[in-house]
């Protein structure tokens, strides 16, 4: 009987903090993917070799986000596109704007600064 | 060879119609205004590749199993179109907490209090003494009101969501003109004392003109009913009550170091409400008339289509008595709380003085 409560009680608590730790986990990302985003796009590339590309170096993002995600740095005037055929197929060719170069490096410098105060505070702890 | 080539030109037919069956039950999700065509071409092409290189990787063109996995991995059209969608709201959380508070005020304090001393009384006197199919219309039309009036108030709100979404951001308000934090010792605000006593005048003269003025309490049917001898003889107390009520704000004001005295002075005017009501209760239940509050005057008194309408009034004002009678005693469980709080802090307070100067 004390077993089952005690298997429930487990149950319970550890999906609740797995679902805690995946919500703060998905917040961390998301700042994240953005800078990774406007990172990538220094070359130009097309929707599938981006998300490939951010795939391989550890930072895997669904279609949903990503596309949305490229409307609205686009609509920012972050990103510029351009429709363009290749291999006898239409793709979507996105670059950093000019504007975008200038973000990407001010939240670049904030990155290292948020990176080196958390470091500073766990060293400190 | 041939083989091959008609296997890749079948199977490439094969991806291309399902990708275009997924991306239909996508755009269907999707809202017209999205831009579809171009997201959806940009999905499409994301779709083609990850086909193509599934292929590179497996050497073999695709069949409709392996396709489907990476449709399946992609995720339901219906989820996918969500994510790709904008972000959509009936109200925004701008609005939202005016929205909330607007429906528990229509919900709870007006609907409802409608229904209980309106619209119940007037169920029972037509239901020709069938109470329990009286109260059973009265629940259902206050169920489907609590529908109808939750289903405006939310249309209206995203009515203003969709033509004004930054409202919740416009409204203005001052930090300096934010009301000052809360502590335990409140001292007695003059213009509340002020405001309390304008109201307890106008009470009081609306209570003595009464007797000539019926018009006040019955509307137009002043000209068809008047009071029992039962009102008459409580009606003396009540003025009594009213006229200590008026002193209450004078003794605030004059003695604003009594601060036991706001907190006391209304739980006694509860008590004082609350045995003046059980009396009247008691009294009611001695009385073995249908209509203990009005009757017919002499004139109408033989129309039998008025003896409805007395048995309505005298039913509001029964559930009115009975409403007051539950708020009065709620009131005086919430004042008796605040004024034993009161005199705790107070006994604490003394007995720390008192540990302080014994060091």
């Amino acid at each position: 009987m004390w077993y089952i409560v005690y298997v429930a009680y487990y149950m319970a608590t550890g999906t609740a903090s797995s679902e805690v730790f995946e919500n703060l986990r998905m917040e961390l990302r998301r700042g994240c993917l953005i800078v990774a985003v406007l990172a990538q796009l220094r070359c130009e590339q097309y929707g599938y070799t981006l998300r490939k590309a951010l795939a391989d170096d550890g930072l895997a993002i669904d279609e949903g986000t990503l596309y949305p995600l490229l409307r609205r740095l686009e609509t920012q005037g972050l990103l510029a596109s351009q429709w363009r055929e290749e291999d006898k197929r239409n793709k979507r060719f996105y670059r950093l704007s000019a504007e975008g170069e200038l973000i990407l490096k001010q939240l670049l410098a904030e990155w290292e600064s948020i990176n080196a105060s958390l470091n500073k505070i766990l060293q400190e702890a | 060879m041939s083989k091959t080539s008609s296997r890749d030109s079948s199977s490439s037919g094969n991806s291309a119609e399902l990708i275009d069956r997924y991306l239909q039950a996508v755009r269907f999700w999707l809202p017209k205004s999205h831009r579809q065509d171009d997201l959806m071409a940009e999905l499409g092409e994301d779709l083609r590749c990850q086909i193509e290189d599934k292929e590179t990787e497996l050497g073999h063109p695709l069949d409709k199993a392996e396709m489907a996995a990476i449709l399946k991995r992609c995720g339901s059209p219906m989820m996918v179109a969500g994510r790709i969608g904008p972000q959509r709201h009936l109200i925004g959380p701008a609005l939202f907490p005016i929205y909330e508070f607007t429906v528990k005020m229509v919900l709870l304090w007006i609907l409802v209090p409608v229904f209980v001393i309106i619209v119940g009384p007037v169920n029972l006197a037509n239901s020709g003494g069938d109470w329990a199919s009286a109260v059973l219309n009265t629940f259902g039309d206050l169920w489907s009101g609590l529908f109808i009036a939750a289903g405006i108030i939310t249309l209206v709100f995203a009515m203003i969501e969709r033509t004004n979404t930054h409202l919740g951001a416009e409204i203005k308000w001052d930090p300096l003109k934010l009301p000052p934090v809360r502590t335990g010792e409140r001292k007695p605000s003059p213009l509340k004392a002020v405001c309390q006593f304008g109201f307890n005048v106008f009470g009081l003269a609306w209570l003595l003109l009464l007797p000539k003025y019926p018009v006040l309490i019955l509307g137009p049917a002043a000209a068809l009913l008047r009071a029992t001898p039962l009102l008459h003889t409580f009606y003396l107390p009540f003025v009594l009550l009213s006229v200590v009520a008026l002193l209450r704000p004078g003794i605030i004001l004059a003695r604003p170091q009594w601060t036991w005295f706001p907190l006391l002075s209304p739980l006694l005017q509860s008590a004082l409400v609350l045995i003046l009501l059980n009396y009247m209760i008691e009294a009611l239940a001695k009385t073995p008339s249908a209509y203990p509050f009005v009757v017919l005057q002499d004139a109408v008194r033989d129309s039998p289509k008025y003896f409805k309408l007395a048995g309505i009034v005298n039913l509001s004002i029964l559930v009115s008595i009975a409403c007051v009678w539950f708020a009065v005693c709620i009131s005086a469980i919430v004042q008796t709380r605040v004024f034993l709080r009161h005199v705790r802090k107070r006994t604490s307070a003394a007995s720390g003085i008192a540990s302080v100067g014994v060091r």
